[in-house]
């Protein structure tokens, strides 16, 4: 929801001011989700307690009390088709630099923290409150999932205490959309509580490499589809759903029924799982691919992933991609790729084989290749006839594809210096 | 080619046949008043202003260290051009170089200020240590922000950035909440009225967040001439502020003419056209090279002027961009270019809006133009302020429209001088205004029971929203909870934010997105003014044929328009419509009852007239198809019943002329008594209907045909806030309702005009021949009842 129900009153109600109706929609549905809820939910459950719905306890903290429930799993818990310990074991090398680690240090998968928060909006601000901290580590022999939850909006400061006190075993904090969201909200929320996210914490961002991945592959990178999808995870049919959150809060803040938070409680803890297991398949995928049956998108982005780490590995990958058959645009786009960094490396014969078979499987102009060539002859060869001759079919091209004035002007300045240094 | 001087063609004018009703007063030359640099200021800065040729301060910039020195909140009045910049600035530098981490905010009413002034910032700054000054408005790239929040010593902004932008992500500005040291507040007078109401909330909120941070910043303020910059400073901040007022800045002699146009028509009392003869004096000015600024009433206004004098002044080839246009809706490329080409010469003359009223650096001018009085002394002061040189003389010529005020005020020369410049009114406890600032300060950070508001108590409200369900209380604390980011649905300026793009499709196709030309902008009110579709857009003086407008919520807020050229430009044709809400107050009258409270007033562009260029004469017309436009605001209204109309007269036809003509003679008045614009109030004639579900609005001709046809003929004239929700103009008018029919009556009777003329009800052949004596009929009966 990002707009009031009520129109600010005195203010112009231009016809924009009414709004979509489909907010109110959205509201309305929520309240019958909650209300179907309070008249269907089985009826023993109305006399639990939130905390014994969600098996939780207090914590006190020097900061006032909290709400903390914990669940253990054992490192072979399956959450979909590879159990959620693999992580450990594959070298977080370079999948935590490509998810934004800063420092270059060695991180091991069992010092990091995996995050995940639920919170009051999707808007970024002061006013926007992480009401529940879901964290996932691993210890001597199993995972541990911690959830924090505030059970009113004055309880902050012993939510941020409780999270702050784990803060010191961990080098880093992973989160799935973590640098749009959870990292700066979470900042947001330390200052408020006057504390600072201590300095030696590395941020990990796993939508980064997700998006390199699968961009082109899957219809969105959400991480409920990447777990759907990828993962081989399927969460049990829930109809709440992501944007319900902050009002199923609000309700609860005003009228205490357990039941909707616990389904919060529920979904944040699919959250984190997914999280770690998508690390682990990250990191196995960085370092055993052939294990997996990947098309052909996916070894481009994960080639696209090796390239500032080792060019051999990235190499490897888009000649998988090529190989397995990488059609259209994206091969359009890989192919020119490789050769502007077959020519940065100074692989000519490369890099103009590249050029050449993006001209040949042209359709439209794309003047980028004609450029690249024309400049190889030009300046490289130094075969100016043949560099004309090439021009000349670029313009005649660039013509019948009616393209922009700027690019037929490029065109036409480089045929008048090729011509002068023919005559010459 | 030995140009005229200024003072030779300055005499040719007085002496001119014509001239006759015109003015003058002559101010003389000043020399300066300078003092000594404070002892304490660091010598670096000493050296870098000897560097730029300072060798002494004015009186009041040495007055403004000395005052800042101290820790007091101060405002500093002095005219264009009397460097107040450096009352600020230099403090403040010298705070920042000895102390790294401290901050500094400066807010301008316009990004382009703030361009300039960071200019000025950094040439005054070149030779002392490094620091880091920065603007952070809605042209910063998003990769420069974060070292901006954390490391900037100054931000300049505005107030709309540092509402939407900077409050509500207070966290992110940690190191600048900490170490705020100074709030610059430059152009104090451009906040009055709503925007000032809205400002005035939007540093409560501030300083809410620096208390809450630890820092409590010294408020610095320069404004214009007003007639109560400190109360305006006081009210704003919501501390004690020290007021300077006497400048020492030197001026040169200058002429202030009131030109009123010769009388071409004494029986209906037409003038000769006032914008003819303001392009007629400019143009006469710029063909003997004296730099001359020439303002314009509204944006159409200066490119209609403009398009007549550049045709004249630019005769030969090579003259092109001698004069220039320059008005909001211009892209900031352009308005820099045409600022460059004021300061450095190539650009001999400009006509503008109001736009270059403010601070912007123009340097100097020998001749103002005033096409039509500016709405406000204040105003006049600024634009006239706009020529003088130091040593030579200068010129600012008043050219009087046929309107009421400016006829007024020709005829009153001593009122326009003798008078102060206007009150700068705000009202940040107005409750509209309030409400959305309390929505947003709990976004920033909780309210505590019992807070305060800067002095404003509110319980009541924090109570309010908290039942709506925007606030929820724990621990004694509210907290905002709503998934909005409240911010974002407030705008201090205008309704909307959204502004159209217009777009040039004359060489390319409209669905082409790339590379397009963007040519202007028009913020969302002044679009169905201005680009509905068919309208001729003129941008410094070229025509534009607007082909769409796309203006839906699901649409991107363009219009496509294609060169052409015409002989004629277009003018709106609005509809109107008012609704009652509610009646707060009545006086207890049978025959005439005047009444203040809410009302809906719906407005909405139907069509539009054609107009010739060179006779302003109406040559077509057309229809458009727009959306309409509501507000809630407040109003005043005075409803006559039937039986007293009826003793008037038998014709309904006079009757409503009579009463339009009561009704435009009160709307140009009130402004007077209110010290406001005449644009900041409305006027309407209708009856009094309430709120309901069918709001269809009517051009003037169909509100007359509905008049007609009332089966129970009581009319109602309505004065209303132009403002949405009302900045307590109209319940001013409700207490002073006699002072106003009494002078309207005054007003009726002195008017030497036969049957009507702008300066009273109107023109005769726009209200009727029989409408100035039933108007005076209808005054003295409805001064007769009270």
């Amino acid at each position: 929801m990002k707009r009031e129900e009520k129109a600010g009153r005195g203010r112009a109600l231009d016809i924009r001011c009414q709004g979509p109706g489909a907010r109110a929609d959205d509201v309305r549905q929520v309240i019958k989700l909650v209300e179907a809820r309070r008249v269907y939910g089985r009826p023993h459950h109305q006399q639990k307690t939130l905390a014994e719905l969600v098996r939780g306890s207090y914590q006190e903290t020097d900061f006032g009390t909290v709400l903390v429930a914990s669940r253990r799993f054992p490192p072979s818990y399956r959450h979909g088709l590879l159990p959620i310990g693999s992580v450990l074991e594959k070298p977080l090398h370079p999948l935590a630099a490509a998810a934004g680690s800063q420092s270059g240090k060695e991180l091991r998968a069992d010092r990091l923290l995996y995050v995940d928060t639920e919170t009051t909006g999707l808007m970024m601000g002061t006013g926007t409150y992480a009401f529940l901290i879901g964290v996932g580590f691993f210890d001597d022999d199993g995972f541990t999932l911690r959830q924090y939850f505030m059970e009113d909006l004055d309880q902050e400061p012993a939510l941020i205490a409780a999270f702050d006190e784990l803060l010191p075993r961990f080098d880093g904090i992973v989160a799935y959309n973590g640098r749009a969201f959870d990292f700066p909200i979470l900042e947001t929320r330390f200052i408020l509580s006057r504390r600072r996210l201590p300095g030696h914490i590395e941020y990990l961002d796993l939508l980064r490499t997700s998006r390199a991945l699968w961009k082109d592959h899957l219809p969105d990178y959400r991480l409920t589809t990447i777990e759907a999808e990828v993962l081989g995870y399927r969460r049990e049919a829930d109809d709440l759903q992501g944007w319900m959150i902050p009002h199923i809060y609000f309700t609860w803040l005003r009228q205490r029924r357990p039941e909707p938070i616990a389904g919060v409680f529920a979904r944040n803890v699919d959250d984190v799982l997914s999280l770690v297991a998508l690390a682990g398949w990250q990191a196995a995928l960085f370092h055993d691919p052939y294990s997996f049956d990947l098309a052909p998108p996916e070894w481009s982005g994960l080639g696209r992933l090796w390239e500032p780490f080792s060019w051999e590995r990235s190499r490897a990958c888009y000649q998988e991609a090529l190989n397995a058959g990488l059609k259209g645009e994206l091969w359009q786009r890989l192919a020119k790729r490789l050769a502007s960094i077959e020519k940065r490396r100074g692989n000519w014969g490369e890099a103009r084989k590249f050029w050449e078979e993006c001209i040949a499987a042209d359709e439209r102009f794309d003047p980028q290749p004609w450029e690249e060539l024309a400049k190889h002859y030009e300046h490289r060869a130094k075969e100016y006839t043949r560099a004309r001759e090439f021009v000349l079919t670029a313009l005649d091209r660039a013509l019948e594809c009616q393209a922009r004035e700027a690019i037929l002007a490029r065109l036409q300045h480089r045929l008048t210096r090729l011509n002068n240094k023919c005559e010459a | 080619m030995v140009a005229t001087s200024l003072r030779q063609l300055l005499d040719d004018l007085l002496t001119s046949p014509g001239i006759g009703e015109s003015r003058t007063r002559y101010f003389d030359a000043r020399p300066a008043r300078t003092a000594h640099f404070p002892s304490w200021l660091d010598p670096r800065i000493v050296d870098a202003l000897r560097a730029r040729g300072v060798n002494e301060l004015y009186s009041h910039q040495a007055q403004a260290l000395e005052a800042i020195a101290k820790g007091n909140h101060l405002v500093v009045v002095t005219p264009t051009a009397s460097g107040k910049t450096l009352c600020y600035n230099l403090p403040i530098l010298h705070t920042l170089i000895h102390d790294p981490e401290a901050r500094a905010l400066y807010l301008f009413p316009t990004k382009a200020l703030a361009q300039d002034q960071l200019a000025e910032l950094n040439a005054l700054s070149k030779s002392l240590p490094a620091l880091r000054m920065f603007t952070y408005d809605g042209d910063t790239p998003q990769d420069a922000r974060r070292s901006i929040r954390a490391r900037a010593n100054v931000v300049l902004t505005n107030p709309d950035m540092l509402h939407s932008g900077i409050l509500p992500h207070h966290t992110k500005w940690l190191s600048l909440f900490e170490n705020l040291r100074y709030v610059v507040i430059d152009e104090l007078h451009a906040y009055r009225g709503v925007f000032g109401s809205h400002l005035a909330n939007v540093l409560r909120r501030l300083k809410r967040l620096c208390r809450y941070y630890g820092s409590n910043p010294q408020f610095i303020m320069a404004s214009a001439t007003i007639a109560n910059p400190r109360d305006l400073a006081e009210r704003l901040t919501g501390e004690p502020v020290e007021e300077l007022t006497e400048s020492g800045a030197p001026t040169g002699e200058k002429l202030i003419i009131l030109y009123n146009p010769p009388v071409v028509n004494p029986e209906l009392g037409i003038r000769a056209p006032y914008l003819i003869e303001a392009a007629r004096l400019a143009i006469r000015f710029l063909k003997e090279q004296v730099p001359t600024i020439v303002f314009a009433q509204s944006r159409l206004a200066a490119e209609v002027l403009l398009s007549t004098i550049k045709s004249a002044v630019e005769a030969k080839p090579g003259d092109a961009g001698l004069v220039r246009g320059y008005r909001g809706g211009y892209l900031p490329g352009r308005r820099r270019e045409i600022e460059r080409g004021l300061r450095e010469g190539e650009v001999l003359g400009v006509v503008s809006t109001n736009a270059l009223e403010l601070g912007v650096d123009i340097g100097h001018l020998d001749v103002a133009i005033l096409s039509g009085y500016p709405g406000t002394i204040a105003s006049m002061w600024q634009q006239a302020g706009r020529a003088g040189r130091r040593n030579e003389l200068a010129a600012a010529i008043l050219v009087a429209s046929s309107a009421p005020l400016d006829q007024f005020m020709v005829e009153n020369a001593d009122y326009l001088f003798g008078s102060p410049p206007e009150h700068a009114l705000i009202n940040p406890d107005n409750p509209y205004i309030l409400i959305d600032h309390l929505k947003c300060a709990a976004f920033e950070l909780p309210f505590s029971a019992g807070e305060r508001f800067g002095e404003a108590v509110i319980d009541r409200e924090v109570r309010a929203l908290t039942e709506e369900g925007l606030l929820h209380e724990a621990g004694g604390r509210y907290h905002w909870t709503s998934e909005t980011y409240p911010a974002d649905h407030l705008s201090l300026r205008t309704v909307t934010t959204d502004n159209f793009l217009v777009i040039d499709t004359t060489a390319r196709d409209a669905r082409e997105k790339k590379g397009r030309k963007v040519i202007a902008e028009v913020d969302w009110k002044g679009a169905f003014q201005m680009i509905y579709p068919k309208a001729i857009y003129l941008i410094e003086g070229e025509q534009f044929e607007v082909q769409e407008l796309h203006f839906r919520e699901d649409e991107e807020k363009v219009a496509y328009v294609k060169r052409v050229s015409v002989d004629y430009f277009t003018d709106a044709i609005s509809a109107k419509g008012i609704w009652l809400l509610e009646r707060f107050d009545r006086t207890p009258a049978a025959e005439v009852e005047h009444a203040r409270g809410e009302v809906l007033v719906a407005e909405k562009v139907v069509g539009f007239k054609k107009i010739k260029f060179q006779t302003m004469e109406n040559v077509g017309s057309g229809e458009v198809e727009l959306p309409q436009q509501e507000m809630q605001t407040s109003a005043y209204w005075i409803t006559i019943g039937q039986t007293l109309l009826e003793r008037i007269s038998s014709s309904r036809d006079e009757l409503i002329d009579g009463l339009r003509g009561v009704s435009y003679l009160l709307h140009q008045l009130a402004p007077v008594f209110l010290m406001c614009d005449v644009r900041d109030l409305g006027s309407w004639l209708g009856e009094e209907t309430p709120v309901g579900e069918e709001r269809r609005v009517r051009t003037v001709r169909e509100i007359r045909q509905a008049l007609l046809e009332l089966p129970h003929f009581s009319p109602t004239i309505y004065l209303y806030d132009s403002h949405p929700g009302g900045i307590g103009l109209a319940e001013k008018l409700y207490t002073l309702y006699p002072d106003l029919i009494r002078h309207a009556l005054t007003r009726l009777r002195e008017c030497s005009c036969q049957l009507g003329c702008p300066s009273c009800v109107g023109p005769v052949n726009e209200v009727g021949r029989k409408a100035k004596a039933v108007a005076r009929a209808l005054l003295e009966r409805v001064k007769r009842e009270e």
